[in-house]
């Protein structure tokens, strides 16, 4: 793409401390200027770190994460990836979508491997479909439909597809909101093994306290809208974590409090 | 501005894009009733034809007006119990009128679904052709019949272009409605890909427009018998329309029933056809919406 031949690195020190995502002063007013949704973002986010952005509803997070995407624009501030100003959707950046989002008329299989027949000729790496399939657990699964799969299993599909091009950033927008607790537990679970085996950089925006808690390297606490980064919490909690350890651990109370604490002053959750 | 233009395509989308799915998936749950939904139909027809047989023999209705069921029945086995190339048999003037309509079903609605994807690409082109589209939307189009006779005369030609005619607007506003009708969240899919206009095209909104396209294809097909029937009226060497207007002009109105008999079987064979079809291909069903 010409955009990305033409952006420069903004800060070339920051490869070298190891920051992929870089946003410095980051403003978006959606185009009729009514909703002021993002306002002077600051965030870094390291190679291979897990972070997790929760905030109350209409905060601006998915809003973020689609900037992250390419998938918005936004109007003042740089949001970089790799040190290269953010100007459209990247190979390096895979999105996991809420609800699954798969193609009702694709095979399993067909939906995970769509990013590798679109998108014109990009040369990169990929993964092997079925290999994906198979760490997922759905490996019997990939010439079935996807209405005929449990919602979990339709969402474990659709990080195989984010994952199948290999990106260096994973970017997932509230990915099992619409899963019941105890598939959520899992998927958690599930989601802490696939990034432990990738490490990718993962942004996952999420409602839940205990689901960032369990899931983030740092928690990434934002203010009711117009949007701000208010406190950013590191997990001292060692992996791999299990959802009973993660209660018990001494660390997690007064985590889960300081968070909720938070949310609650922005009157919310 | 861009509200002018919305409600241009309410009015269109209201007059003609039928609703996919629900309608369809009724019919098929209260079709597959077993035994009971079989005798309430039998019932029903012999109520039905019984009435009518006592009606005509009884009021003395003249067969002129309308013949009994038998008449009708003789008039039916007498078309049907030829040899195929009988000239006085239905064969071969259903032949001509189903090959007609077939090929101005295709055209008609190819150009439909190729117009319609390229207003639901194209702003442009949307604006360019949707008043145009809704002008001749209102149009009764079978009064344009006899103008086309004109242009393509009393053979084949004339019959093709009517059905076409006919055949194009439903596929035009449904194929057009159903493309619009993306979620957007494939569309933010498609484009986290980088995928190309056409490749969203392909295999995103197309897809996701089949069951608005089957609905129109399902209206286009009766359209289409139509358009050929009208223009077999208005002058043929054959066709079930010519069936019709010789049987209508010697009062043979049990000939005349018959016809319609054939034709409304026709009607619901290729009716059948397409929710066939659309059972096979659209297999997701409303599965796809959310």
């Amino acid at each position: 793409m010409a955009a990305f031949a033409q952006a420069q690195p903004i800060d070339p020190a920051a490869a070298a401390l190891g920051d992929l995502i870089r946003i410095r002063g980051l403003e978006k007013t959606y185009a009729d200027g009514s909703v002021h949704a993002l306002s002077n973002i600051n965030l870094d986010i390291r190679d291979g770190e897990f972070v997790c952005v929760v905030g109350p509803s209409g905060c601006g997070k998915s809003t973020l994460l689609r900037i992250l995407a390419g998938l918005d624009d936004y109007d003042t501030g740089t949001a970089a990836l790799d040190g290269k100003a953010i100007t459209g959707p990247s190979r390096d950046v895979g999105v996991v979508f809420q609800a699954a989002n798969l193609l009702p008329w694709l095979t399993v299989r067909e939906n995970v491997a769509l990013p590798l027949r679109v998108g014109g000729k990009q040369v990169g790496q990929a993964e092997d479909v079925d290999r994906l399939l198979d760490v997922a657990g759905l490996k019997d699964f990939g010439h079935r439909f996807p209405y005929e799969l449990s919602g979990g299993m339709q969402q474990r599909a659709g990080i195989c597809r984010a994952l199948v091009r290999s990106p260096r950033v994973l970017l997932m927008d509230e990915p099992f909101g619409a899963l019941d607790a105890l598939t959520r537990e899992r998927m958690n679970l599930e989601l802490q093994r696939i990034w432990q085996a990738s490490r990718k950089t993962v942004m996952l925006i999420t409602h839940s306290i205990s689901e960032a808690i369990f899931l983030a390297d740092r928690v990434v606490v934002m203010s009711a809208r117009p949007g701000r980064v208010i406190r950013e919490l590191e997990v001292p909690i060692p992996r791999p974590r299990s959802n009973d350890g993660i209660i018990s651990h001494p660390a997690y109370p007064a985590l889960a409090k300081e968070i909720r604490g938070l949310l609650n002053a922005q009157g919310d959750e | 501005m861009s509200e002018a233009k919305t409600s241009v395509l309410a009015n269109v989308t209201a007059i003609e894009a039928a609703a996919p799915k629900a309608p369809a998936v009724a019919g098929r749950k209260r079709r597959g009733k077993g035994a009971g939904g079989t005798v309430i139909m039998v019932l029903g027809l012999l109520i039905l034809f019984g009435g009518w047989a006592l009606a005509v023999k009884y009021l003395e209705i003249p067969s002129y007006i309308l013949p009994s069921p038998v008449a009708v029945w003789h008039a039916l086995w007498s078309g049907i119990a030829v040899s195929p190339s009988s000239p006085l048999g239905y064969y071969l003037p259903l032949w001509g009128t189903l090959k007609n309509a077939a090929i101005g079903l295709a055209i008609g609605s190819g150009l439909g679904l190729v117009l319609g994807s390229l207003m639901a690409e194209s702003r442009v082109i949307e604006k360019l052709l949707m008043p145009y589209a809704f002008a001749l939307q209102s149009l009764p189009k079978v009064a344009i019949a006899p103008l086309v006779v004109i242009w393509f005369g009393f053979g084949d030609g004339s019959k093709v272009a009517i059905s076409a005619l006919l055949a194009f607007f439903p596929m035009l506003i449904n194929s057009f409605t159903g493309l619009r009708a993306v979620e957007p969240e494939r569309i933010d899919l498609m484009r986290s890909l980088s995928a190309s206009r056409f490749e969203t095209y392909r295999i995103v909104k197309l897809p996701n427009a089949a069951p608005y396209i089957f609905a129109g294809l399902d209206m286009a097909v009766v359209y289409a018998l139509l358009g050929t029937i009208v223009a077999e009226f208005l002058g043929a060497q054959q066709g079930m329309g010519v069936v019709i207007t010789q049987a209508q002009a010697v009062t043979d109105v049990a000939g005349v029933f018959a016809a319609l008999v054939i034709l409304g079987a026709m009607g619901i064979l290729l009716h059948g056809i397409v929710r066939g079809l659309e059972a096979r291909i659209v297999h997701w069903g409303d599965r796809g919406r959310k």
